[in-house]
């Protein structure tokens, strides 16, 4: 993974392995998949629309009312342009993605999703079982890891001095 | 373009506590990058850097931070745009 500025200054290139590609594609069709069906007794779902109103319990179905279906539609149209710009990239050996500013935020809000997700996953697992789950378990962190390290990657290119 | 002004004017905080008794208040959360959360301060609100730094370590510190004082739709929709990006974020009255 190379993260770095683009030749006309505007935005972020991404240079990914194919490999790097292919993990990265299937996460977003899982965050997808997790707004598409957006069990309401799903942990994760609550950290990714969070209740605006935690005192107020009508207040709270009222803004939900209101805006449930716009977030989840922004959230999942950045999931789904992370997984087709990483889609299908198979025996090329690196892919290479330019992004402008704008499209860089869906990724920097889709990365936050995702890490959103897979911190909560890992939470609920470590509440169970984890001898079986150990694998998968040591997956999760590491992708919540490597999408931690490829957010700070695109800020420090999209804004070099607080970095 | 007239309405739009007009939107904005009770947007600010510059109005009397009476009149705007409602924040944005934005909670820490461990799992966002510190670099994004000020990032998205700056890029939405249009905050200064130093501000977007000092809010963003207030969330950091503190456990939650007033990032907007308003009427309650615009407070709504502050709320709205950080769940959007993310972060934690709720609606509240303002204390007196």
């Amino acid at each position: 993974m190379i993260v770095a500025g683009r030749s006309d200054g505007e935005g972020v290139r991404l240079v990914l392995e194919t490999e790097e590609a292919m993990l990265l594609s299937e996460l977003a069709d899982q965050v997808d998949s997790v707004l598409l069906l957006g069990e309401v007794d799903d942990p994760a779902l609550g950290r990714l629309l969070p209740n605006a109103y935690p005192e107020d319990h009508a207040a709270s179905q009222e803004f939900e009312r209101y805006t449930r279906d716009s977030l989840v539609d922004g959230k999942r149209q950045a999931a789904q342009r992370v997984r087709d710009a990483t889609a299908s990239h198979e025996g090329e050996g690196v892919v290479q993605i330019e992004l402008d500013e704008s499209e860089a935020w869906g990724w920097l809000t889709f990365l936050t999703d995702l890490r959103l997700i897979l911190a909560e996953r890992v939470g609920v697992i470590e509440e169970g079982d984890t001898e079986s789950d150990e694998t998968r378990d040591d997956y999760l962190r590491a992708a919540y890891e490597w999408a931690g390290f490829v957010q700070g990657s695109m800020l420090e290119v999209l804004d070099p001095i607080s970095s | 373009m007239t309405s739009t002004l007009e939107e904005l004017d009770l947007d600010t905080t510059t109005r009397v506590a009476a009149e705007v008794p409602w924040q944005t208040v934005v909670w820490d959360d461990p799992v966002n990058l510190m670099t994004y959360v000020s990032y998205v301060f700056r890029s939405y609100f249009g905050f200064a850097r130093d501000e977007a730094e000092r809010l963003m370590l207030c969330v950091h510190t503190e456990g939650r931070a007033i990032v907007a004082t308003g009427n309650r739709e615009a407070m709504e929709r502050h709320v709205q745009a950080m769940h959007g990006y993310g972060l934690q974020a709720t609606v509240s009255r303002a204390e007196p």
